[in-house]
């Protein structure tokens, strides 16, 4: 891994269009400020993780299973949906 | 057009069905183009079909049958919105995931999947609700 030293305000350049800025520095924490090109994914690393996760968990799931939570499905009640508002009656 | 998976057999579609995820599902990047299968059978459940990869399929659901109001900020109107669905046994232990949806624009049909910020918005939302599980 290469391991580069910054100050504050201080920047990296990564490849084309993406630049990282060390934007504060405070109790243990840093911000950092990215500019990148829209279509680059930018995420924590944990939250990657987690998605991958359950990515490869939903994955692993074959037809059958499904068929046994539709069934489950079909038992339970539907869910609760938030008030509807009726619109003003319409002056003549 | 043609497409055999393990879990659907043979799949006729044509052209305009495929979805093309440019960054491809998170932690399946290399999988960039998609069938989305209605399978009538297994109501309310969709799966996500790789048409790249043979074995590559992922179950969905229309976060609405699990969080009514559950909407993504800049999705736009006309995309749809799916999240994917861990099954698991016993079926009840099931989840969602509502923190990294997939939306699907229209015209083209091009996917992404997001992960949100809010952690209103859990990992693993169990699938079915507390009180249908016990009953």
């Amino acid at each position: 891994m290469l391991i580069l030293s910054r100050k504050l305000d201080e920047s990296i350049r990564i490849g084309d269009g993406i630049v990282v800025k060390i934007v504060a520095i405070q109790d243990g924490q840093v911000k950092l400020g990215i500019d990148a090109p829209r279509d680059v994914r930018i995420l924590r690393s944990e939250l990657y993780e987690e998605t991958q996760k359950s990515n490869k968990q939903a994955a692993s799931a074959d037809r059958s299973a499904a068929l046994e939570a539709a069934r489950r499905f079909a038992q339970q009640p539907a869910p609760d949906v938030p008030a509807a508002v009726k619109p003003p009656a319409r002056n003549p | 057009m043609k497409w055999t998976n393990r879990q659907f057999g043979e799949l006729e579609y044509e052209p305009r069905h495929e979805i093309v995820f440019p960054d491809g599902l998170i932690g399946f990047e290399r999988n960039t183009r998609f069938l989305l299968v209605n399978d009538d059978s297994a109501k309310p459940f969709l799966w996500l079909v790789s048409l790249e990869d043979s074995d590559l399929c992922f179950p969905l659901i229309d976060p609405q049958m699990v969080r009514p109001g559950y909407a993504v900020t800049g999705a736009g109107p006309n995309a749809t919105v799916l999240n994917l669905v861990a099954l698991r046994t016993p079926v009840e232990d099931s989840t969602v995931n509502l923190r990294s949806p997939v939306v699907i624009g229209k015209d083209p049909q091009v996917g992404r999947q997001l992960v949100l910020d809010s952690e209103q918005f859990s990992f693993r939302q169990p699938l079915f609700s507390a009180a249908a599980v016990k009953g």
